[in-house]
């Protein structure tokens, strides 16, 4: 029928096999295991919100009405109470090891319950994505080690991102945009570390997070080829929060100003430089590229889970009203007009949720992750008593040949098409995920008539949480101009993005 | 813009946005803070002073006697800055509708006459419900000469503010419900803390449980639905130019922050992708624009078909209004959602302003029956 080499020809064409067949292609790479982990995490998130955020959400909401500046940390304590700041920590690295590709899973579970509450611990694992797309196991397994104590001894230790200031969002995070940008954030080289200068914005969790994942440029007029990336400690000298924004939604999670005046970050606090990203086979330009393509890829398939469940969160109010209420003299739920914009609802979470796990996989095969879920890698961690892995991995990770051959596999190891079927499907799950939770939450208010106005029927705001993930991590519309880079573009050699020469 | 076609509406339009512009504006973030109340009570002095309560109240009975063209253009000025004012307006402008679609023309002069403050004279009223929609409303009785009422009225707007409201109840027998006054002091009224809403958080409402309240009918019993009719046939029109005033304010807002804000060495408004979405807003403020002065047309000339003509403008408009501030967030990013810009407040407002005077979707199913 075909010969192999016609095989190989015929599925390189646009667009490609391995782009577009990712969950099929997944299935026999994946560790099998993977599907009783994610059973799990589901199960641990539903109960989280049965017991914590059902409950408690739409009080926090008016409670931050009421008061801005209230920080909910009882509900950061009962997550860290029952492990959830380390359920995806590696259990090399002492947390519960769940595997990463069940995230997406666990973050629409948390969302379709309350999209602030979400955030309150997802947020943390965007720190934690951030932090591993560096490879650098010494910071990693010290700032890991902090949040498994900060869990055994009930003080939470959360992790922040910090890359938007206040003239440059977009210019912080795409390289195309950082030399011709606005960026300010400024880290001068001196012995033993760095001068850190500049302020950070929009910092979700900023005020309650411990270690501050940081983007910094010590030549502001390239800082494409001059970025680093600095861990910072709360208390740290030179280091203070500023305002917390005054948001529409979303309001348990505090989006915070970080302001940094000559903080000193040690060189062990450092997590990337250019020292680095010079060693490896791409320019330090693309390797700066490769790591936001890491961070995207993964982050932004949570964000796209988290607009996945804020559109459940809307279907399923929608669908109880309408169970309970009459209108015009019959049962809603046995009007026409609303059970076809049910199931558009219900439509739209499914596509949502198709979306996010294809990006999954992405990340799975060839994004953050793939060394763990690597079958023999897998296993070998899964299998291996907790306790032997803590005595070794520890010490391991302080030699440096550790850091460069993780780095390596990372860094050298992923082809160009990897990196832009990670990033790009990054970006298509979050703007389907977060459209769908906009989409969904206004056919919930107009299912729901004058009722769904009030905060009580929930509906309205999780109409107000839901307009945020089409903000963060990148606006919807560059979401979809990276798609346009990351998958499409290259059909079309003459083709340019995020340019100039595109106005 | 709804255009002024006399000197006197001309200057109507000035007054109102430049008590849009220097009153309402400065403290549009104060106003919409939770707790709600204690309310922009000195606003609410001004707009008494300036008649914008009295706009469409005929002129015997102490009004000013202007038409909903008039009455869209003071809505529109408004709420481009704030529309919790523009509810305030438009309830109690609905409420004497009632009154006068009831031929309480007497009764009402009486009530304005009598009123020293703007407590006294606005009227409270369900400015969100549609009666017909609903099987939970309270109910009537008639003892003698005079009715009492019981059951839940739920989202009574200003009635935390005002001492009188209009109430749809159901005389125990009738399919349809009827209106009435009532007093919120007068015992056998329970009234509620304001109510946690989406947008408008200026415009209380409150739940009100009635129990042998006294109520006065307004007209006949049983023509409650005839009033609420006549009264929403053209006062859905005001509802779209309070979400035209809103459109309209969210794209300033927006062409005004992608002027000056700089991505990638370039203005927003330089970016193609971004002039597609500014472009967007713009033709759908431009067509609301022209639907309202349409329909305001249709409904002065008396047009045969001036009832459709405004429930398409207004049906459209609305949901236009909803599309629209979201794309007037978007454009601005992280600070288009935070509170220091009136953009998130828009985009709150518009989808509250969609669910006034009735369920959206029943709106476009009695809007099809009709051709059916």
């Amino acid at each position: 029928m075909i010969t192999r080499s016609d095989l190989k020809r015929v599925m390189e064409r646009e667009p490609k096999f391995d782009d577009i067949m990712l969950s099929l292609r997944a299935t026999g790479k994946q560790p099998k295991g993977i599907i009783e982990e994610v059973r799990q995490v589901v199960a641990i998130a539903r109960k989280f919100n049965e017991e914590v955020t059902r409950p408690g959400s739409l009080g926090l909401d008016r409670k931050m009405h009421e008061d801005p500046d209230h920080l909910a940390w009882d509900f950061v304590k009962k997550a860290n109470d029952r492990g959830l700041y380390t359920m995806f920590l590696p259990k090399i690295f002492g947390g519960k090891g769940y595997n990463l590709s069940c995230v997406g899973y666990f973050c629409e579970e948390l969302a379709s319950s309350c999209g602030a509450v979400a955030n309150i611990i997802g947020v943390h694992y965007l720190g934690v994505t951030m932090l591993f797309s560096s490879w650098n196991l010494k910071v990693i397994s010290r700032i890991c080690k902090d949040i498994v104590d900060g869990e055994k001894s009930g003080e939470p230790c959360l992790l922040s991102l910090a890359m938007t200031e206040p003239n440059a969002g977009t210019d912080s995070q795409n390289v195309e945009f950082m030399d011709t940008g606005s960026l300010a954030c400024h880290a001068r080289k001196i012995d033993g570390g760095y001068r850190l200068n500049g302020t950070k914005i929009f910092i979700s969790m900023g005020h309650m997070s411990t270690w501050h994942l940081v983007h910094a440029y010590t030549d502001l007029n390239k800082a494409s080829e001059n970025t680093v990336m600095l861990a910072v400690k709360t208390g740290s000298q030179g280091f203070a929060f500023g305002k917390k924004e005054k948001k529409m939604g979303q309001k348990g999670c505090p989006a915070s100003e970080l302001v940094f005046n000559d903080c000193f970050i040690a060189d062990d606090q450092v997590c990337i430089d250019n020292r680095d990203t010079a060693k490896f086979k791409r320019s330090i330009k693309e390797t700066n590229e490769q790591i936001f393509a890491y961070i995207w890829g993964a982050s932004r398939m949570g964000v796209g889970a988290f607009g996945t469940g804020t559109a459940r969160a809307a279907f399923e109010e929608a669908l109880k009203f309408a169970r309970e209420h009459e209108l015009d003299g019959s049962s809603l739920i046995n009007q026409e007009w609303c059970q076809t914009l049910l199931a558009e609802m219900y439509k739209n979470v499914l596509v949502a949720r198709i979306s996010y796990a294809e990006a999954t996989y992405a990340n799975g095969m060839h994004g953050l992750w793939r060394v763990i879920n690597f079958k023999p890698m897998y296993y070998l961690i899964k299998y291996t008593p907790t306790a032997l892995l803590s005595a070794i991995f520890p010490r391991l990770s302080q030699l440096g040949f550790m850091t460069t051959l993780f780095r390596k596999i990372c860094f050298d190891f992923q082809s160009n098409d990897e990196m832009d079927r990670v990033d790009g499907w990054g970006s298509l799950a979050k703007v389907v995920g977060t459209d769908a939770g906009v989409a969904n939450a206004r056919m919930a208010l107009e299912i729901m008539g004058h009722a769904g106005i009030r905060q009580d029927h929930r509906a309205e705001k999780i109409l107000r949480d839901s307009k945020l993930f089409q903000i963060y991590e990148g606006t919807n519309q560059i979401n979809r101009l990276n798609l346009f880079k990351r998958l499409i573009m290259r059909q079309t050699p003459q083709a340019k993005v995020f340019s100039s020469t595109n106005l | 813009m709804t255009q002024p076609n006399t000197k006197e509406l001309q200057l109507l339009e000035k007054a109102s946005s430049e008590f849009s512009k220097k009153i309402l504006a400065p403290e549009r973030e104060e106003n919409d803070k939770y707790p709600f109340g204690p309310y922009f009570t000195h606003i609410i002095d001004k707009a008494y002073e300036l008649d914008f309560f009295h706009i469409t109240l005929p002129e015997h009975t102490g009004g000013i006697g202007h038409g909903i063209r008039a009455f869209c253009l003071v809505l529109e000025q408004i709420c481009r800055e704030d529309s919790s004012l523009g509810g305030i307006i438009f309830t109690n402008a609905l409420a004497q509708e009632i009154f006068m679609a009831s031929g309480q023309h007497d009764f009402l002069k009486n009530h304005c006459e009598k009123a020293t403050n703007p407590g006294q004279f606005l009227l409270a009223f369900p400015s969100l419900l549609n009666p017909s929609e609903t099987s939970r409303l309270p109910l009537a009785r008639r003892m003698g000469d005079n009715y009492t009422l019981s059951g839940a009225m739920e989202y009574l707007v200003l009635g935390g503010m005002t001492q009188t409201a209009v109430i749809p109840a159901v005389i125990a027998g009738d399919m349809e419900c009827s209106f009435f006054l009532t007093s919120l002091s007068s015992s056998g009224v329970s009234v509620g803390e304001p109510v946690m809403s989406h947008g408008l958080h200026a415009c209380p409402a409150v739940d009100v449980i009635l129990n042998d309240a006294k109520g006065i009918l307004l007209g006949e019993e049983g023509k409650g639905m005839a009033y609420f009719n006549k009264a929403s046939g053209t006062m859905q029109l005001a509802a779209s130019a309070m979400a035209l005033g809103i459109m309209k304010g969210s794209l300033n807002e927006a062409m005004t922050y992608c002027g000056g804000r700089v991505q990638g060495g370039r203005k927003l408004k330089d970016w193609s992708a971004m002039q597609m979405v500014l472009a967007d807003m713009t033709i759908q403020t431009h067509v609301a624009d022209m639907l309202v002065q349409r329909a305001c047309q249709a409904i002065e000339n008396q047009e045969k078909d001036w009832s459709a003509c405004v429930q398409a403008a207004s049906i459209h408009i609305l949901s236009a209004a909803t599309h629209l501030t979201s794309d007037g967030i978007q454009s601005m990013g992280g600070v288009g959602y935070m509170k220091d810009f009136g953009q998130e407040k828009r985009f709150r407002d518009a989808g509250h302003i969609q669910a006034m005077l009735g369920h959206a979707q029943l709106k476009k199913l009695r809007f099809i029956k009709q051709f059916l």
